[in-house]
C-alpha cells in the first residue's frame, strides 16, 4: 500500500470519530464514581517502581527529571566551591593558597563543570519535566531512551570527579586546545578523562533532545496547532534542534584527540599533516551553538513567567517565535569569533564580526517584546519576576560587552584577559542562572507542592544581585588593565590587587545567595505554604493538574482552545475519552495541526536502558586506557541493546498484547459512552 | 445533570507508518544527527586536505615516487552489494506496508545477506588505504572515515537480523512492521551516506 493510501485509510478511521464532538450527558454522583473507578485504575497501571529498583528501572519523565535538576544542582555547587577558591587564591597578589597545577585543574573543572554537567542538562531536564505536563501528554516520546540519558550523564559527571579527586583532573581549560592537550604536552591521562567526560555528556544531550522533539512534535494534545504551542516549549524545542546540529562537531573533536592520545592517529599532529586550529574549528562549530543551548532554554522561562506576573499575553507571540529560530540559526556563523587571534583571512574575520553583531537584532525583539508585555499592566513582584527582572539588567550589560568583543582590533587587544571572563559571565550567569533561580520559584510549587518562601526568595535574590555585580563588573576594569585569564597568581606592582580584593568578597555575598536558596527549599519541603494545583494563576497546561502531578500526569487528555488553554479555556471544554486505563497509553497528533492519531503504547519500566549505560560505561571508561575495550565494549552494548529488543514494551499489560492488534482496542467504559446529541 | 463535550479517540489505531509513529520520528533524528556528523568529517576531510601538497602523500620508492591512490576494489564491491540490497529492502518494506509476513521474510534475509557481506568487504576495503591510521593525518581521516561507516552497517545489519528474528518466531504485528519500515529508512540512508563517502575517499583524489 502506498504512503498515500495509508494516510487515507487513518484518516477515515480518525475523521468521523475525532472531528465530531459529541456531548454526554450523565448524573453527577455516577459520573463521579466511574472517575473515581478510572482513577484508581490510572494510578495502578502508572505506579512507579520504589527503591532500589526503581532507581534503575523507573521511566517516569517526572522523576528522571527531578534527578537530572539534583544531580545537576550538586555539580553547581561543586562548580562553585571550585570558583571560591579561585577567587581566594586571586584575592590577593601572590597568594600561595592553590600551586599552579591545582589552580590548572581547578579553572578546567570549574568550566567543564558549568558547561557540561550543570548548564546543559539542567536545561534539558526542565524541558523534559515541564514539555509533557505543558503540552498535555502523559509521559515523554521515548521514555526509555531518557532514563539512559540519565544514567550516561551520571557516568560522565562521576568520572570527571573521580579523575579531580585523585589528582587526576584534566588541566587544559575547558576546550582543552592542542597542542597543550595533545600527547606531546599532556602526559598522563587527565585529558583523556575530560575528553570522555564529553563522550558521556554529549550522548545524554542528544538523548534528550530527541525525547524533547519528539514529544512536542507528536504528544500534543488536540487543539495545540503549532502556532498555539508555549513559548517554553518553542524555546526547548529549537534549543533541541541546535543540539542536533552542534553536539556532533565536539564528539568529533573529542574523539580524534582522543584518537591522537590513544592510538597514534595525527589529526593535529602539524609534523605529520594534522592541525592545531582544526580543532579550534570542530571545538567552537559546537562551543558557540553552546552558548545559545544554555541560553534559549531559559528565555522560555522568562516568557512565562512574564505572563503570569503582568497578568496579561505576550506581546509579539509571532517575533517571539521567530526570534527564537533565527537566534539559532546565526548562531551557527559565529564559531570564527573566538578564533581571531589565529589567522583566519580577514574577510572571514568581516564575515563573522557582522554576524555576530547580527545577533543581538532577535534577542533585541525579544526583550523588546517582554518590555512590551510589562509595560502599563499591573505588576505582581515576586521572586520569580524578580530574576526575571535582574536577567534584563545583566543580561544587556553581558550583550553589550558581547557587540564590543564581535569587533576584530578591540577583541586582539583584551584577548584571553579579564574582560572575556566578565563577559561571558554576564551572558550566562546573567542569561541563564538567573532565569533558571526565578523557574525554580517559579514550578517549585509544581514539583513539591509546597511554595518556597517569599521573604527568603527576595534576599536570594538580592545577595545573588548584588553578589554577582561584585565579582564580575571589577573583572572588566581588571581585563583592560591587562590582567590575563588562566594564570594562577600576578605581582603587587600590577595594581590589581583592590579589585581583584573586591570580585573575591563578591564571590561569597554570591555563594550565600545560593545558600540562601538550598536552606529555602529545604525549609519549603517540611513546612512551605501547600501550594494547590495554580498558585499563580497562570495559563500552561501544567498548572491545571494536581501539585504535584499524578503519575499519569492527566486524568483526561485536555483539548486546547488557544494559545494560554487555562486563561481561554470555556466551561464546557471538550475532553479526549477513550485511551485504556489499564495500559500505559498517550494520545499521538499530526505535527502540524495536532489532530487525535494513533493510541501510542508508551514504554513503562524496565532494567534494560540502565545496563546499556552501563555498557556504554564500560566501553569509554576503560577505552581511556586500551582500544580493545571498543571491542570489549560493543560486545557487551550489542547483547543489552538486543534484550532491551526483545523486552516487554509494557509489562503491566502482557496478555493485552498477546492478543494482538484489533483486540487491544479498549472502549470507553459502557457507562460513559458518549449519546448523541 | 451535566453535559461534557468528547472526542472520543478509542478507535485509533496503536501504530501506523511514517510520519504518524514517534518511531519513525526519534530515528529520523537520530539520522539527523549522524547525517552532520559525516558532514563535519567531510569537512574534515578537505580542511586537512589542504595540507598536502598532494592528495593522498607520495610515497618515495628506490627509483621514483608512487602516487599511494586508494584501490577501488572492495569499495566498489561494498557499494554494489549496498545498491543491490536496496532492491530487497523496498520489496520488505512494500510488504511490511501490506502486510505481506512471507514477502518481510524473505526480503530481510536477503538483506541481511547482502550487510554481513559488506561488513566483511568493509574489514577488507582498510587494506586497499595505502597508509595506516597512524601513518599521517591522510591515513587518519580515512581510517576514521570507513570506521564511522562500519560501525552504522554493523549496527543496521544488527538491527535487521533481530527483527529478521522477531517476524520468524514472533508476532509480525503492526508494532514491528512499523519497525521494519524505520529499518528501511536507516538502510537507505547508510547507502546514500556511502555513495558519497565512497565518491570523495576513492574519486577526489583521482581528480588531480
Amino acid at each position: 500500500m502506498s504512503h498515500k493510501e495509508a494516510q487515507k485509510r487513518t484518516e477515515e478511521r480518525v475523521a468521523p470519530r475525532s472531528r465530531q464532538v459529541t456531548r454526554m450527558e450523565l448524573e453527577e454522583n455516577e459520573l463521579a464514581a466511574a472517575m473515581e473507578r478510572e482513577r484508581e485504575e490510572l494510578e495502578r497501571t502508572w505506579a512507579r517502581p520504589s527503591g532500589l529498583r526503581g532507581w534503575f528501572t523507573d521511566t517516569d519523565h517526572k522523576r528522571i527529571a527531578m534527578r537530572y535538576i539534583k544531580t545537576a544542582f550538586v555539580f553547581f555547587v561543586l562548580g562553585g566551591i571550585e570558583a571560591a577558591l579561585m577567587r581566594i587564591q586571586l584575592a590577593r597578589p601572590e597568594n600561595h593558597f592553590l600551586s599552579p597545577d591545582q589552580y590548572n585543574q581547578i579553572f578546567t573543572v570549574h568550566g567543564s563543570t558549568m558547561m557540561f554537567l550543570f548548564a546543559v542538562p539542567i536545561m534539558t531536564a526542565m524541558g523534559i519535566y515541564l514539555v509533557p505536563l505543558m503540552v498535555g501528554a502523559r509521559d515523554v516520546a521515548f521514555p526509555r531512551l531518557n532514563l539512559f540519558g540519565y544514567f550516561v550523564y551520571l557516568t560522565g559527571g562521576l568520572l570527571l570527579y573521580t579523575g579531580f579527586i585523585l589528582n587526576t583532573g584534566p588541566d587544559a581549560g575547558w576546550f582543552a586546545y592542542v597542542p597543550l592537550s595533545g600527547p606531546a604536552f599532556s602526559p598522563g591521562k587527565r585529558v583523556d578523562i575530560w575528553a570522555q567526560m564529553i563522550t558521556f555528556t554529549e550522548i545524554s544531550s542528544l538523548v534528550g533532545a530527541i525525547v524533547i522533539i519528539g514529544t512536542a512534535f507528536k504528544m500534543r494534545a488536540p487543539g495545540m496547532s503549532l502556532n498555539r504551542l508555549p513559548l517554553f516549549v518553542w524555546a526547548q524545542v529549537v534549543t533541541a534542534f541546535m543540539i542536533i546540529f552542534a553536539m556532533p562537531a565536539v564528539m568529533l573533536a573529542s574523539s580524534f584527540l582522543a584518537s591522537d592520545r590513544l592510538i597514534d592517529t595525527h589529526f593535529f599532529n602539524p609534523a605529520e599533516g594534522g592541525d592545531a586550529i582544526l580543532y579550534q574549528h570542530l571545538f567552537w562549530f559546537f562551543g558557540h551553538p553552546e552558548v545559545y543551548i544554555i541560553f534559549i532554554p531559559a528565555l522560555g522561562f522568562i516568557s512565562p513567567i512574564i505572563v503570569t506576573f503582568a497578568r496579561r499575553k505576550i506581546f509579539g507571540y509571532v517575533a517571539m517565535v521567530l526570534s527564537l529560530t533565527s537566534t539559532a540559526f546565526i548562531g551557527f556563523g559565529l564559531w570564527v569569533h573566538h578564533m581571531f587571534a589565529t589567522p583566519i583571512p580577514q574577510m572571514g574575520e568581516s564575515f563573522f564580526t557582522a554576524a555576530s553583531m547580527m545577533i543581538a537584532i532577535p534577542s533585541g525583539v525579544q526583550i523588546f517584546c517582554w518590555i512590551a508585555t510589562l509595560w502599563g499592566s499591573k505588576l505582581n513582584i515576586k521572586t520569580p519576576l524578580l530574576f526575571v527582572l535582574g536577567f534584563f539588567a545583566i543580561f544587556i550589560l553581558g550583550g553589550m560587552t558581547g557587540v564590543m568583543l564581535a569587533s576584530v582590533p578591540l577583541d586582539l587587544q583584551i584577548h584571553d584577559t579579564f574582560f572575556v571572563v566578565a563577559h561571558l559571565h554576564y551572558v550566562l550567569i546573567g542569561g541563564s542562572v538567573f532565569p533558571l533561580f526565578g523557574a525554580f520559584y517559579y514550578w517549585f510549587p509544581k514539583w513539591t507542592g509546597r511554595m518556597l518562601s517569599e521573604s527568603a526568595g527576595r534576599l536570594n535574590f538580592w545577595l545573588m544581585f548584588i553578589g554577582f555585580n561584585l565579582v564580575f563588573f571589577p573583572m572588566h576594569q581588571l581585563g583592560l588593565h591587562g590582567m590575563p585569564r588562566r594564570v594562577y597568581t600576578y605581582l603587587p606592582e600590577t595594581g590589581w590587587g583592590t579589585l581583584n580584593l573586591i570580585a573575591s568578597i563578591g564571590a561569597f555575598v554570591l555563594a550565600g545567595g545560593v545558600l540562601v536558596f538550598i536552606i529555602n527549599a529545604a525549609w519549603a519541603l517540611r513546612a512551605g505554604a501547600v501550594a494547590g494545583a495554580n498558585p499563580w494563576a497562570a495559563d500552561s497546561l501544567e498548572w491545571s493538574i494536581a501539585s504535584p502531578p499524578p503519575n499519569y500526569n492527566f486524568h483526561n487528555i485536555p483539548v486546547v482552545q488557544g494559545r494560554y488553554p487555562i486563561w481561554e479555556a470555556t466551561a464546557d471544554a471538550p475532553v479526549v475519552r477513550g485511551l485504556s486505563t489499564t495500559k500505559r497509553e498517550t494520545l499521538v497528533t499530526s505535527v502540524m495541526d495536532a489532530q487525535p492519531e494513533l493510541r501510542f503504547d508508551i514504554p513503562g519500566p524496565s532494567i534494560w536502558p540502565s545496563l546499556v549505560a552501563v555498557a556504554v560505561a564500560v566501553t569509554f571508561i576503560v577505552g581511556i586506557f586500551t582500544p580493545w575495550a571498543f571491542l570489549v565494549g560493543a560486545i557487551l552494548a550489542g547483547i543489552t541493546l538486543i534484550c532491551w529488543f526483545f523486552a516487554d514494551p509494557n509489562y503491566e499489560n502482557k496478555t493485552a498484547r498477546e492478543t494482538g492488534e484489533r483486540s487491544q482496542r479498549v472502549s470507553p467504559r459502557p457507562e460513559l459512552q458518549p449519546k448523541e446529541v | 445533570m451535566s453535559t461534557r463535550a468528547v472526542i472520543d479517540i478509542s478507535e485509533l489505531p496503536h501504530h501506523e507508518f511514517d510520519t504518524y509513529d514517534p518511531v519513525w520520528w526519534g530515528n529520523n533524528f537520530l539520522l539527523a544527527i549522524e547525517t552532520s556528523m559525516f558532514g563535519i568529517l567531510i569537512a574534515t576531510y578537505f580542511y586537512l586536505r589542504q595540507n598536502f601538497t598532494e592528495w593522498p602523500p607520495p610515497v618515495a620508492q628506490l627509483t621514483a615516487t608512487l602516487k599511494p591512490l586508494p584501490q577501488l576494489g572492495y569499495g566498489t564491491a561494498v557499494t554494489i552489494l549496498l545498491l543491490f540490497g536496496c532492491i530487497p529492502m523496498v520489496l520488505t518494506d512494500i510488504a511490511a506496508r501490506r502486510g505481506n509476513r512471507a514477502v518481510s521474510q524473505i526480503g530481510l534475509i536477503i538483506a541481511v545477506a547482502c550487510g554481513l557481506a559488506a561488513v566483511v568487504l568493509r574489514g577488507f576495503e582498510f587494506s586497499a588505504v595505502y597508509f595506516r591510521w597512524d601513518s599521517n593525518a591522510y591515513g587518519s581521516v580515512v581510517w576514521f572515515m570507513l570506521g564511522m561507516h562500519m560501525l552504522h552497517l554493523l549496527v543496521l545489519t544488527t538491527e535487521a537480523i533481530l527483527l529478521m528474528i522477531w517476524i520468524f518466531t514472533r508476532e509480525y504485528d503492526m508494532k514491528h512492521r512499523v519497525d521494519i519500515v524505520t529499518v528501511a529508512v536507516y538502510w537507505y540512508w547508510v547507502t546514500a551516506i556511502w555513495l558519497l563517502l565512497y565518491a570523495i575517499i576513492y574519486f577526489t583524489p583521482r581528480l588531480g
